[in-house]
């Protein structure tokens, strides 16, 4: 196990230095300049140097960029030129919310998976099926700002039942009832594209497995084709959905900045809305790194558990 | 939404059943009547209504839908309905345009880069580290860099659809050099760029074909998105993004303001995905 | 072993769990509506939440260039003296008089006593010197700078005295003590950190978490009476819906920074009320670069002036909150004149045949906008509607704020521009020596004409600011603005807070400052 992790990790770590050395580039090409915004209208250029100064914008590049990596690794994130304070704290701020949705949104996610994807395997209604099909093009198709909307008119302009954007008045965990209403709505929207990516893999694996001779035999020796599926089949499947989450985690990033926009939920997706159209660059650098971590790292992780829980990949190499 | 095809887009070496016919049928079907009507729309539209979509109305503030304006005025007294039709021309340009191009490109790329080995490895590199980003992610950094626009929307469009075709490219290449008939074309001393152009890329036609239809799915989600995020196309210039952006400030005032670019992306976006579901099925019949 | 059937029970059971407490608990719409009290007598207790769409920048705590900023001054300082809102007329704050002497070169001030620091400290004379003068500390950007820096010496005779020595007379010296905070001389470097904003005001800054809220509570030692409320506390909600959303479910009980169509259908709701910012004015106007080709015939820029839509765009932009204008005074300005205010109606004909004489036709204009306003962004297409309707073409161009101050201050905008600009609700002289957009030294708008210097020149130096003289001085001063029209004003236009019933008392100084001293919850 610690041999193929040893042997994925240094191509992770490339990719992972390359984007910070492109983050940090395209970055500094953004035209505006923080220090004169800071400045305000009337400055003069004497005041918005001595800002540039402050700020470190008048030192090479290459020295600024070294000095933001060496920032990251010590945990020293920089401060938001615009935006205000450490940055550390206004991605934990960020972070904190973002979490809850996104967990939220996968915790419904599989659940709706695990209920739809063995119904639509064992299923020999045809209705059902092409319910499920129709489910499952469109949850993988619409894009998210299609279903959040429609979802904002239906709960919340046409019937006034869910709070359609913002975070409980009284903070998160003042009162659970409270915070799992305003969490619903942008939780569901998010939730959905994954929803209907796992529902589809795991349908086609649990029938792939279904077709496996122990199944037959399982099957020949009278249990219920229901029973079959459920405890037989899901099981074999479990690798296929790993693999499928992890391959999900780019989309429910992106996905989080748009559901976080339209619901005005103020996490991280929102702190990098504010930063670009601020031109907050130490904010927006550290927040695009950041997903790219996140997505990298969930992906090499995928690959441990999937060698983990398929014993061909960890040995053989390639499969 | 999202990018991944269920079923892995992965190249087959030799294909050649009568697919026509079972596309046809089904998904695919249903997707070419989808984009059809949305592209007939968009190209017919214009001409039956009687409103310039840039045409401010007097006195046609935030109207509601009438026999008028079906869809009702904007903020800004134009009719909705007017510049839904023109936005449709908008998306559409974009991804006509900037898939292809996208496409070409990362495919250059990605069979060229496989002719030689550090090449190769730079390339791989390179698109590991673009596909590391999330799309909208990309999308934002990005635009933030060249600013908002529609060319700007292509831009994007055109970088996140060149790794894809790259790695799908290269992915066709290997395939097929492992083959055999192609293993004995080098044998019998065959260029490289010979091998190429005889052996591999009529043979990776059908996964790019696939992936095409694909990405113009991805080309409206991301317009729409950047759009949404007020990155998108500049004003006055309509697009479906545009027009649902401004739609929504007034959610609560007119529901239905939102209406038509919802069910045009809906329909666009779901067409694309049926046409490129059903290519792919047929390809494996 | 039968599996399925207790799954299939347990997810039964789970099912109707949920029901159950979706049923029991409280739904959060309701919570949303529920109906505030409407006593109006004033009681003592309660924390004030109120909302804001832009943080805190530090550095340009003098600059009054934003809503967080204006909330703290407001809450945190005291002036010397404040204007009334309806006329301007300077009421004792921390100077309890005041009066001229040397025909206007010098002002002698009395400081009232008692007044402390936020630290304990007692406020005396030096501070005031302290605060003029780090006013006028270009570092700060205070506007009226170029006014502080006629102030050529302050004596302190007295812990409660204060003498101005001017190099000359100046018409808008109250204004400079209208708009100086007087700042704590001891904690005034930890300022630009935003760690510390020691002021006389009625609340206590306490902290601020960036991007997050900002805290304040009750000073009980107010020179103006102790506030009812005990604290105040901010919070930054960015993005314009959340902010509307949170006042209209009382989430907040103020907020500042809603849309105007927000706040209208909000208001039409009930609970709430929009108030306009009466006497803190804003303008919104179109800046001309006289230096582009075509733009530097006057006649051309008297068509672009005539062919606005003014009462459009207050009406439909700016939901009625405002009125047209062709000069920058507002109603309640001494340069306020109905005639002259009227000049520019729109009038296609006339801009057409204005255009006609200019002869060649125009080259198609560029008009820069900030592109996060959607505001900005609506005036801008109107614009550029009503322009193409007289036969000039405009190119839009959407400019992210920061490339917008930095073209505003570089005055490199290449043709056309809108946005705000302020200050005209003030003693007319400190609109053309302070406002960048009507500084007659320089401008935005590369405008320059001897005629126009001199008379922004005379308005400002006269000893007083109102009488015959000023009224003329005002006058000829409105003439150069009309026949240079290197800016086109659309419309007087007013910030508004949206207010819950619940919060009574709510008052606010011309610079938009919020002052929350009586302010109460009912």
């Amino acid at each position: 196990m610690t041999r193929y992790l040893l042997r994925r990790a240094p191509s992770a770590l490339i990719v992972l230095w390359l984007a910070s050395v492109l983050i940090f580039l395209v970055i500094r090409a953004i035209p505006g300049d923080a220090a004169a915004v800071l400045a305000g209208a009337d400055a003069p250029p004497e005041v918005v140097a001595a800002i540039r100064h402050d700020l470190g914008l008048d030192l090479p590049v290459v020295s600024q960029y070294l000095h933001w990596l060496g920032g990251l690794f010590t945990g020293d994130l920089g401060r938001s030129y615009l935006i205000g304070g450490d940055i550390a704290d206004l991605v934990g701020a960020g972070l904190g919310n973002t979490l809850t949705l996104t967990l939220a949104a996968l915790v419904i996610a599989v659940l709706v998976a695990l209920l739809l994807g063995p119904l639509w395997a064992a299923t020999r209604n045809r209705w059902v099926d092409r319910a499920l099909t129709a489910f499952h093009t469109a949850a993988v198709a619409l894009p998210t700002f299609v279903t959040g909307v429609v979802l904002i008119i239906v709960c919340g302009v046409w019937f006034r039942v869910l709070p359609t954007g913002g975070v409980p008045p009284k903070g998160m965990f003042d009162r659970l009832d409270i915070t799992a209403q305003y969490l619903v709505l942008p939780a569901v929207c998010l939730a959905l594209p994954v929803a209907g990516v796992l529902t589809g893999f795991l349908a086609e694996t649990l029938r792939a497995e279904l077709r496996q001779d122990y199944i037959t035999t399982v099957t020949a020796a009278g249990v219920r084709r229901r029973e079959v599926v459920v405890r037989h089949a899901l099981r074999g499947a479990l690798p296929v959905v790993v693999t499928t989450l992890g391959l999900q985690t780019g989309s429910l990033l992106g996905g989080a900045v748009l559901v976080e926009s339209i619901f005005s939920w103020p996490g991280l997706g929102l702190l990098v809305e504010q930063g670009i159209t601020r031109r907050d660059y130490p904010v927006v650098q550290v927040l695009l790194i950041l997903s790219v971590a996140v997505f990298v790292l969930v992906q090499l992780l995928t690959d441990v558990v999937h060698a983990y829980l398929d014993p061909r990949v960890r040995l053989g190499g390639k499969a | 939404m999202t990018a991944v095809l269920e079923d892995p887009v992965e190249p087959v070496e030799v294909a050649v059943p009568a697919r026509p016919r079972v596309f046809a049928r089904g998904k695919g079907l249903i997707g070419l009547v989808l984009v059809g009507v949305v592209v007939l729309a968009g190209l017919v539209g214009p001409l039956l209504v009687p409103w310039d979509p840039y045409a401010q109305l007097p006195d046609a503030n935030l109207l509601g839908p009438s026999g008028a304006h079906l869809l009702g005025t904007d903020d800004l007294n134009r009719d909705v309905l007017a510049r839904l039709l023109a936005g449709i021309r908008v998306d559409l340009l974009i991804s006509f345009t900037a898939v292809p191009v996208g496409a070409l490109i990362g495919c250059a790329v990605g069979a060229l880069a496989t002719v030689n080995n550090v090449l190769d490895v730079a390339v791989q590199r390179l698109f590991d580290v673009l596909l590391a980003f999330p799309q909208l992610i990309l999308a934002i950094g990005l635009a933030a860099v060249i600013g908002p626009g529609t060319s700007s929307v292509m831009v994007v469009v055109v970088f996140i659809e060149i790794p894809v075709f790259g790695r799908l490219l290269r992915a066709a290449v290997l395939k097929v050099r492992e083959a055999q008939y192609v293993t004995a074309a080098e044998v019998v001393g065959a260029r490289k760029a010979h091998v190429l152009r005889t052996h591999v890329l009529p043979n990776s036609l059908e996964p790019v074909l696939v992936q095409l239809a694909l990405s113009m799915s991805v080309a409206v989600f991301i317009e729409g998105a950047m759009s949404v995020l007020g990155i998108g196309v500049s004003p006055p210039e309509p697009s479906l993004g545009a027009v649902l952006k401004t739609a929504l400030g007034y959610l609560d005032l007119n529901p239905l303001f939102a209406a038509g670019p919802l069910v045009v992306t809906a329909v666009l976006v779901l067409g694309f995905q049926l046409i490129a579901q059903a290519a792919n099925a047929a390809r494996g019949a | 072993m039968n599996v399925l059937p207790r799954r299939a029970t347990l997810r039964a059971l789970a099912a109707a769990a949920l029901l159950l407490t979706t049923a029991a608990c409280q739904s959060a719409v309701d919570a949303q509506t529920a109906p505030a009290g409407a006593s109006a007598a004033p009681k003592s207790g309660g924390v004030a939440e109120l909302g804001v769409n832009l943080d805190l920048v530090p550095a340009n705590l003098f600059t009054n260039s934003n809503v967080s900023i204006t909330t703290v001054v407001g809450l945190v300082y005291d002036s010397l003296v404040r204007y009334d809102r309806q006329k301007l007329e300077a009421k004792p704050r921390l100077a309890t008089a005041w009066e001229q002497a040397d025909g206007g070169s010098t002002l002698n001030i009395t400081l009232r006593k008692g007044v402390k620091f936020h630290s304990g400290r007692e406020f005396t004379s030096a501070d005031v010197k302290f605060s003029l003068t780090s006013y006028a500390d270009p570092k700060w950007n205070g506007q009226l700078a170029g006014t502080a820096k006629t102030i050529t010496a302050i004596e302190t005779p007295a812990p409660d005295k204060v003498v101005l020595k001017l190099a000359h007379p100046v018409s808008n010296l109250l204004d400079l003590l209208d708009t100086v905070p007087i700042i704590d001389s001891e904690t005034a470097a930890e300022i630009g950190t935003g760690k510390k904003f020691v002021g006389t005001g009625a609340f206590k800054f306490d902290s601020w978490r960036p991007n997050t809220d900002l805290t304040f509570s009750r000073n009980d030692d107010y020179w103006g009476g102790k506030p009812y409320l005990d604290g105040v506390h901010v919070r930054v909600i960015p993005d314009a819906q959340s902010l509307a959303a949170a006042v209209k479910s009382g989430q907040v009980q103020l907020a500042r920074g809603v849309g105007y169509r927000d706040a209208e259908a909000a208001e039409a709701a009930g609970g709430l009320k929009a108030i306009p910012l009466e006497g803190a004015e804003l303008q919104a106007y179109v800046g001309i670069n006289v230096s582009a080709p075509g733009l530097d015939d006057p006649k051309v820029r008297h068509a672009i002036a005539y062919a606005l839509d003014k009462e459009r765009i207050v009406k439909e932009v700016y939901r009625g909150k405002g009125y047209p204008v062709s000069l920058p005074w507002p109603r309640t300005s001494p340069a306020y004149d109905q005639e002259l205010d009227n000049r520019f109606r729109r009038d296609v004909a006339k801009a057409k045949s204005l255009l006609a004489e200019h002869g060649a036709a125009l080259p198609e204009v560029p008009l820069a906008y900030p592109g996060t306003d959607g505001v900005q962004a609506n005036i801008a297409q109107i614009v550029q509607n009503n322009l193409a309707e007289v036969g000039i073409a405009v190119k839009l161009e959407p400019v992210d704020s920061t490339q917008f101050i930095k073209q505003l201050i570089g005055a490199q905008f290449p043709g056309l521009w809108v946005t705000n600009h302020s200050w005209a609700q003030f003693t007319p002289s400190t609109l053309t020596v302070s406002a960048y957009p009507f500084n007659a030294k320089r401008n935005s708008s590369h405008f320059s004409s001897p005629a126009y210097t001199a008379a922004a020149d005379n308005a400002w130096k006269l000893p007083d600011a109102t009488g015959a003289a000023a009224t003329a001085a005002y006058k000829e001063l409105s003439n150069q603005l009309l026949d240079g029209t290197f800016l086109a004003e659309i419309g007087v236009v007013f910030e508004q807070v949206v207010v819950r019933d619940g919060l009574q008392g709510v008052d606010w100084t011309r610079r938009r400052e919020l002052d929350l001293s009586k302010a109460f919850l009912a």
